[in-house]
C-alpha cells in the first residue's frame, strides 16, 4: 500500500490538525512543544559529550502507534544522535535509522520516561530514513517531537 | 531562549489529500530506494537542511582545510526586493559558518552586523537582534560553538518568522541560498585536496530534489523571479552532477558543482537588473 506524503503550508496543516482532533481524536495530553522539551531532555547527556543540537526539528500529533518515516541526509564521518519525545505519559516509543536498503544502522538505543534516543555512525554519506512511532496505552492521539544532533 | 521551526504534521488525514498530492511530487531514481510503498505508515515530507558546519566538521576530520581561504566578503544589496534580501540573508548566515570555521573574529563581527541590517530590511529586527547580539557576545569570548548555535538559531528564527507572516517562499530562499554558499565552500575545499572520501560528501541528491520541489511549490511571481529561476536551473545541473551509480563523485563533477554554486552566488549577490528598469 502506497502511503504518499502530504505537502501543505504550515498554516493549513495547523487548521487541519485542529479540526481533525476535535472530531476524531480525544485531545492528546500535553503539547508538541512539551514533546520537544522531552526530546531536549534526552539530548542533554549527548550535549555534554560534545554533540551539537540542531535548532530545526520535526513534530506533530498522530494516531497512537502509527509509524512515521522521515528522510534525512547524513554525512559519513559525523556521529549523529536522534531524540524522540512525547508529552503523553505511558507510551511505548520506537525509533530506528534505516539505510537505503531498509537495514537498521543505528546503535546504542536508550529509552527513558517519554523519550528514546539512538546514535548513528553513518557508513556512507546519503539519504537515510528515520522510522518511529509513539504508542499510548490510554489515548488514541499522541504528540511527538524528533530532534537530532551531530559531532 | 527557545526558537523553533515547527513542522506540524497530521498524517491522520493524509489519505484524504494524498492521492492528488502524490502525483505532483514525483520520485527520483537513486534517492527513493527506501521502499516507502511498502512502509506501513506515513512518510513525513519535511526536510531539515543541514547547516554548513555539519559538513565542515567532516572535512576537518579528513584534513586541515584552510578555511580563511574560503572566506569572502558579501556585499549587501541596495534593494527592497524581499526575495533578493532573503537569498542574501541565507548567504550571509552560511558565510558566518565559514568564518567560525576559520575562527575569524572580525569577519564574524561583520556578519553579525550584516545580519542585523538585513533583518531590518526584511522587517525582522525584533526577532533577529537578540541572536545577532549573542553572536557578537559569543565571538568576543572565543565561544565558537556558541556562535555556531546562534547562527543556526538566527536562520531558524528568520525562517519561522517568515512562515508566520505567510512568506514561505522567502523562507525557502534563505534555506537554499545558505545551502549553496555552504556547498560552494565544501566543493572548494574538496577541489583543493581531492579524495573520494571528501567527494562523497556531495552525495546529497535528496536535498537538491527538496529545493527543486520547494521552488516548484512557490507562488508564480516568486518562481519567475530571475534569481529563483536561475537557481532552479542550476539545481538541475547540480543534481545531474550528483548522480552516480556507485556513489562516487568524480573531481570533475565536484568542480562542476562548485562552478554552478559560484555562478548562482554571484547572481544572488549581483542580481540582474529587472526588465523595464
Amino acid at each position: 500500500m502506497n502511503m504518499p506524503s502530504m505537502k501543505t503550508s504550515l498554516r493549513s496543516r495547523v487548521l487541519v490538525l485542529t479540526a481533525a482532533l476535535a472530531f476524531i481524536l480525544p485531545i492528546a495530553q500535553g503539547t508538541v512543544d512539551e514533546a520537544h522539551d522531552y526530546a531536549m531532555e534526552a539530548a542533554t547527556p549527548f550535549v555534554e559529550q560534545g554533540y551539537t543540537v540542531r535548532e530545526d526539528y520535526w513534530n506533530g500529533e498522530v494516531v497512537s502507534g502509527q509509524k512515521l518515516a522521515i528522510k534525512h541526509q547524513l554525512f559519513k564521518g559525523n556521529e549523529y544522535a536522534f531524540w524522540l519525545g512525547t508529552a503523553n505519559p505511558d507510551c511505548e516509543l520506537e525509533l530506528a535509522i534505516l539505510d537505503v536498503k531498509g537495514q537498521p544502522v543505528h546503535m546504542e538505543r536508550k529509552a527513558a520516561k517519554q523519550t528514546v534516543s539512538v546514535r548513528v555512525n553513518p557508513p556512507k554519506t546519503g539519504t537515510y530514513t528515520v522510522v518511529f512511532s509513539v504508542k499510548s496505552k490510554t489515548e488514541r492521539g499522541v504528540t511527538w517531537a524528533l530532534a537530532y544532533g551531530y559531532r | 531562549m527557545k526558537n523553533i521551526f515547527v513542522f506540524n504534521w497530521m498524517p491522520l488525514l493524509c489519505g484524504v489529500f494524498a492521492t492528488g498530492l502524490a502525483f505532483g511530487q514525483g520520485s527520483s531514481a537513486g534517492v527513493e530506494k527506501f521502499e516507502g510503498g511498502k512502509f506501513p505508515g506515513f512518510v513525513v515530507d519535511e526536510v531539515v537542511v543541514p547547516v554548513p558546519s555539519e559538513i565542515f566538521a567532516v572535512l576537518d576530520k579528513l584534513g586541515s582545510p584552510n578555511w580563511k581561504d574560503e572566506l569572502r566578503k558579501v556585499k549587501l544589496p541596495e534593494t527592497s526586493d524581499r526575495i533578493e534580501l532573503s537569498l542574501v540573508f541565507g548567504d550571509v548566515v552560511a558565510e558566518g559558518f565559514v568564518a567560525v570555521q576559520a575562527q575569524d573574529k572580525q569577519t564574524v563581527e561583520d556578519i553579525g552586523r550584516d545580519v542585523i541590517n538585513l533583518a531590518a530590511s526584511l522587517g525582522l529586527t525584533k526577532a533577529v537582534r537578540p541572536h545577532a547580539q549573542s553572536i557578537l557576545d559569543a565571538v568576543k569570548k572565543n565561544d565558537w560553538k556558541g556562535v555556531r548555535k546562534e547562527l543556526d538559531q538566527t536562520q531558524t528564527t528568520v525562517r519561522a518568522s517568515m512562515q508566520e507572516m505567510r512568506d514561505d517562499d522567502l523562507s525557502q530562499c534563505v534555506s537554499f541560498a545558505g545551502w549553496l554558499r555552504g556547498t560552494a565552500s565544501v566543493t572548494s575545499v574538496i577541489s583543493k585536496a581531492f579524495t573520494e572520501d571528501r567527494a562523497e560528501l556531495m552525495n546529497q541528491p535528496m536535498l537538491v530534489e527538496h529545493f527543486t520541489k520547494s521552488i516548484a511549490g512557490m507562488s508564480p511571481s516568486a518562481r519567475k523571479h530571475p534569481s529563483v529561476a536561475a537557481i532552479a536551473k542550476g539545481l538541475l545541473k547540480i543534481h545531474q552532477d550528483m548522480e552516480s551509480k556507485d556513489g562516487n563523485i568524480s573531481q570533475d563533477k565536484v568542480n562542476s558543482i562548485k562552478a554552478t554554486c559560484e555562478e548562482l552566488l554571484t547572481l544572488i549577490n549581483k542580481p540582474e537588473p529587472k526588465k523595464g528598469k
